[in-house]
C-alpha cells in the first residue's frame, strides 16, 4: 500500500493541505462524523476493505488507520 | 426468505409533500457550522433543500390527501377498497391504529380491514408484501397502501447530522389483483440483533417519557438530541448498506433471471446521495439507472422515499408504459427487502403539494 497516497486521500477528506502518518486524527477539527463516514467509504471503494464502526473509533493516528486498511487487505488476500 | 407473488400489480401512486420548503443555505447557521464546514457537508451529501410539514400536519394527513386525490381522479372507488394498510413511524396516536383513524375520516364501510405497520426505510416494500397477502383474503379487488412519515418531528431542528437530510412526505398506492401472472420477485431479511443502530430510545413503554427523556443535550457540538429523538449509529449503518444490501440485490437478480442490463431502473430507498453513490459503485450499477436525487430536493422521507422516487423521476414513463424495476429498501430493524417486477402502466403517478 502506498502510504503517501493514503495520506493524500485523508487530506482530501479533511480538506486540508497535508496529513502525516503520525498525526492524531482526533486533533483535527475536521475529523467529525462526516469525515469518519468518508474514510469508511474510501477504505471500501479504493481499497476494497470494510472497516467497522468500533475499529475506526479505536484508531489514533493516520498511520494506525493506514495499517488497519493494509492489515485487512492482507487478510482478504489470504482468504481462499 | 425469498418468494414470488403472482397476479398482483401496482396500479396508481400519488406522493404528497408539504409545500413548505427550506434551503440548506438559509438553515446552516442554526447548525453551528462554520461556512467552510457547511460547504464541505453540502458538497458531500449534495444538500440543497427539503420539505418539512408544519407542526399540526401528521403523516396521516399527507397520506389521506393522496388517497383523496386517487378517489377524485376516479381511478379508485371507495367500494373497491378491501383493506387499508398504513405504514409509518409517526402515527397520530399510540392507540388506536392510524389506519382506523383514516378509515373513519374517509367514511369507509365496516368490511374494510385496517392494518398499521411500524416501519421506516423498508416500509413501502413491507407494506407491499402485506398488501399482496391481503388481496388473497379480501373479497374486494383493491388494497390501498399508505406510506408516510413526518420524521422532522423526531429530531431537533438544530441537529446538523439528521435534520438537513430529513424530509416529510406521504403516499397512497393502489395494489390490486390482475389477470396476467405478472410475477413479483421478493427477498426479505431482518437482523433484530442490530435494532439499536437506528432507534428512538425513549417515549414508549421500555423507557417511558419523563421530563428527563425530553431534555435536549449536545453530545457533540451541533448535534442536539433528546432520548425521544431518532438516534443513529452512522458508521454501523454505512457498514450495513455496503455489506448486507448488495448481496441481496445480486440474489434477487439471479432469482428473477435478470441482469443489470435487463433492469431499466433501480429504485432504492433514499438515505442520502453519498451512500447511494457508494452502493451503485460497489454493485457496478450505472449511476444513471439508480436515481439518488430525492434527498437533495425533498429530504429522506423514510417509508415514502420509494414512492416519491417513482413519482418524481418516472411519472411520465410509467403512465405511458411498463418498466422492469428493482426496488430496494434498507434500514430500521434492521430490515432489508429487495423486489424485481414489471411496474406500469400506472393510471395515476404524480407528486402533489399539501
Amino acid at each position: 500500500m502506498d502510504k503517501v497516497e493514503f495520506c493524500q486521500k485523508l487530506a482530501e477528506i479533511l480538506d486540508i493541505e497535508e496529513v502525516k502518518l503520525e498525526d492524531v486524527l482526533n486533533e483535527f477539527e475536521q475529523w467529525d462524523s462526516l469525515a469518519v463516514l468518508s474514510a469508511l467509504a474510501m477504505a471500501d471503494a479504493k481499497y476494497g476493505v470494510t472497516i467497522r464502526a468500533d475499529e475506526i473509533r479505536s484508531v489514533v493516528t493516520a498511520g494506525d488507520l493506514a495499517n488497519l486498511v493494509e492489515e485487512k487487505q492482507k487478510q482478504l488476500a489470504l482468504k481462499p | 426468505m425469498k418468494t414470488i407473488f403472482k397476479n398482483r400489480k401496482i396500479s396508481s401512486i400519488v406522493t404528497v409533500v408539504p409545500k413548505e420548503e427550506f434551503r440548506f443555505d438559509d438553515e446552516y447557521p442554526a447548525f453551528k457550522l462554520t461556512e467552510g464546514k457547511a460547504k464541505r457537508f453540502k458538497k458531500m451529501m449534495s444538500l440543497d433543500r427539503h420539505r418539512i410539514a408544519p407542526p399540526d400536519v401528521c403523516s396521516s394527513d399527507l397520506c389521506l390527501f393522496g388517497l383523496q386525490q386517487l378517489l377524485d381522479e376516479g381511478v379508485l372507488k371507495k367500494e373497491e377498497i378491501g383493506a387499508l394498510v398504513f405504514v409509518s413511524q409517526t402515527p397520530d396516536y399510540f392507540m388506536p391504529p392510524t389506519s382506523n383513524v383514516i378509515h373513519g375520516r374517509l367514511g369507509l364501510g365496516q368490511d374494510v380491514i385496517c392494518f398499521d405497520i411500524n416501519q421506516g426505510c423498508t416500509g413501502f416494500l413491507l407494506g407491499l408484501v402485506q398488501s399482496f397477502l391481503l388481496l388473497e383474503i379480501s373479497a374486494l379487488p383493491k388494497v390501498v397502501l399508505l406510506c408516510g412519515d413526518t420524521c422532522s418531528k423526531q429530531m431537533d431542528r438544530c441537529n446538523r447530522v439528521s435534520y438537513p437530510l430529513t424530509g416529510d412526505a406521504g403516499s397512497a398506492t393502489v395494489v390490486e389483483r390482475c389477470e396476467i401472472e405478472n410475477p413479483i420477485y421478493a427477498a426479505m431479511k431482518n437482523d433484530g440483533s442490530r435494532h439499536k443502530a437506528i432507534y428512538v430510545p425513549a417515549g414508549a413503554y421500555r423507557t417511558p417519557a419523563t421530563p428527563e427523556t425530553l431534555e435536549v443535550r449536545e453530545a457533540e457540538e451541533g448535534v442536539p438530541q433528546s432520548l425521544q429523538h431518532i438516534h443513529m449509529d452512522g458508521p454501523a449503518i454505512f457498514n450495513f448498506t455496503m455489506e448486507d444490501v448488495p448481496p441481496q440485490v445480486e440474489e434477487i437478480l439471479s432469482f428473477s433471471g435478470d441482469t443489470r442490463d435487463s433492469i431499466d431502473c433501480f429504485l432504492f430507498h433514499q438515505p442520502n446521495p453519498f451512500i447511494l453513490t457508494q452502493m451503485a459503485g460497489k454493485m457496478r450499477i450505472p449511476q444513471a439507472k439508480l436515481p439518488n436525487n430525492i434527498v437533495s430536493i425533498f429530504g429522506n422521507c423514510s417509508c415514502a422515499t420509494i414512492p416519491l422516487n417513482i413519482a418524481f423521476n418516472f411519472a411520465e414513463q410509467l403512465q405511458q408504459g411498463s418498466r422492469r424495476v428493482c426496488f430496494s429498501g434498507f434500514g430500521v430493524g434492521l430490515t432489508w427487502i429487495t423486489m424485481v417486477l414489471d411496474l406500469g402502466p400506472l393510471a395515476v403517478c404524480s407528486v402533489v403539494d399539501y
